[in-house]
């Protein structure tokens, strides 16, 4: 099983807090994905100190393959004690997904981890044993593709507590709430990750009463998409160009008028532009039989490649959603490199449109390389494997 | 009769979508539907000239301000 992680995170800052005091981080080694939540005690630079040092170790020492008794143990010994409390203590949750298929889950004092599957709740379960003290929790299971697992930290179950709900949320009424947005037609860890942070800070009054984080991992399997945009600088390579690109398996998206002829020439099959609009900025999309999607080229890359960054900023709230659905080829490209592959991969032709270089347009027409930099860039910062090559 | 519009980058900064949608009003207002069909197209090469229109095989430079002096000369005139 070939598995790949769909992994997103947010919080909300407690009241008048500049920094957060739970922490997440994600690292990948050869064999599994390794994801941590950390909830620092107190709020503010002490909780956030707290819990960065947590992650940070835990996340070092997993790495190297050390065992969890030993991470837990370095982090009772390295720990910061707080003089009010004359305690050191923040909470830790990691989930390791294995490639091979299976995951291992470890839980000290944070909420358990809600996992869906097949849409629906699934009660895992666990055993407890101590480790150095504490009492953790730990879960084995096989991992099928779209089993989601929520992580998130008490400030989630705790909403609304003296307010909505006399004590919180409550971990039950967040899976079922959880499990609800499951019945929406797609969901993606963004997606569901901005639905339940959206949902407490409504609880909340937007006003939190505790820093409030939530991480959600999706299973997905690879899904390769490749795209091709600008001429190459050499018409003798548009062939070998197209042969590389048609022999890649996956979706296949050409972005750019030139290119889309060049696609339509070798491959014999006529594009058929549509007219309609849907919006005023973006010229429309057209078809090619064998071609999953096909557009215009800088104007809707400068779109999507915006959409990326906006998306990488963690901006992913309903409003962003509303964009990324729309169905412009910008928006339409956009959706597919954030929730529909894992690998991207990229044919790039560097030959220059003389007709781009005319002056007196009101955008600089020439400046496809630049953007798919930032778009190689804003795919890493997602976590896709990207690859280029060009011509 | 097809008239076909590009819709490449550089046309499309020209005001493309202008035209399209002046086109279409000017089709529907003599009741040219079923005898004239609008089309869309990518990059025609010519950009420098555009919007690139085409009637049939015939290739026109057509601005959002032209519009309507091309429908009125050029389009009508060959029906």
């Amino acid at each position: 099983m070939n598995v790949s992680l769909d992994i997103c995170n947010k919080s909300l800052n407690k009241k008048e807090e500049e920094l957060c005091g739970d922490t997440v981080e994600v690292i990948k080694t050869a064999d599994a994905e390794i994801v941590i939540l950390s909830d620092g005690m107190g709020s503010g630079v002490k909780a956030n100190i707290l819990s960065t040092l947590t992650t940070k170790i835990l996340g070092t020492m997993l790495k190297n393959g050390e065992t969890i008794e030993d991470c837990v143990e370095t982090i009772a010994m390295t720990l910061p004690i707080c003089k009010v409390r004359q305690v050191a203590y923040s909470t830790f949750a990691i989930l390791q997904l294995f490639r091979d298929g299976h995951a291992y889950l470890v839980e000290y004092d944070t909420p358990a981890c809600i996992v869906i599957r097949d849409g629906k709740k699934l009660e895992l379960p666990y055993t407890e044993r101590e480790v150095a003290g504490k009492a953790i929790r730990e879960y084995r299971l096989d991992i099928q593709e779209d089993d989601y697992f929520i992580m998130m930290s008490d400030g989630v179950t705790h909403a609304g507590v003296g307010g909505m709900y006399g004590f919180g949320w409550g971990r039950t009424r967040v899976g079922e709430f959880i499990q609800d947005q499951f019945k929406k037609e797609k969901m993606t860890a963004a997606r569901l990750a901005a639905a339940v942070i959206n949902e407490c800070s409504y609880l909340y009054h937007q006003r939190p009463g505790d820093d409030t984080t939530v991480v959600v991992a999706g299973v997905t399997v690879r899904k390769d998409l490749n795209i091709f945009t600008g001429p190459p600088t050499r018409s003798e390579d548009d062939e070998v160009l197209m042969r590389d690109f048609m022999g890649s398996p996956g979706l296949h998206v050409v972005s750019g008028g030139t290119s889309a002829t060049i696609a339509s020439r070798i491959l014999k099959k006529k594009i058929v532009a549509s007219l309609i609009y849907t919006d005023p900025d973006i010229p429309p999309t057209a078809e090619i039989e064998g071609l999953d999607l096909v557009t215009e080229g800088v104007l809707t890359l400068n779109r999507t490649v915006n959409l990326l960054q906006a998306y990488n900023k963690g901006q992913q709230d309903e409003k962003f959603f509303k964009i990324l659905d729309e169905s412009n080829g910008a928006s339409q490209l956009a959706r597919l490199i954030i929730e529909n592959s894992t690998h991207i991969h990229l044919f790039v032709g560097e030959a220059m449109n003389p007709a781009h270089q005319a002056a007196g347009l009101p955008f600089d027409l020439s400046i496809r390389m630049r953007l798919v930099d930032r778009m190689i860039e804003e795919g890493r910062k997602m976590g896709k494997i990207v690859s280029v090559k060009y011509y | 009769m097809t008239i076909t519009i590009c819709i490449g980058s550089s046309c499309h900064l020209k005001g493309s979508r202008t035209i399209i949608q002046k086109l279409g009003e000017l089709i529907a207002a003599r009741q040219l539907n079923d005898k004239i069909e609008l089309n869309g197209s990518f990059c025609m090469g010519e950009c420098a000239n555009g919007v690139c229109v085409k009637i049939n095989e015939e290739l026109f430079g057509v601005s959002p301000d032209s519009v309507e002096s091309f429908f009125e000369t050029e389009v009508l005139r060959r029906l």
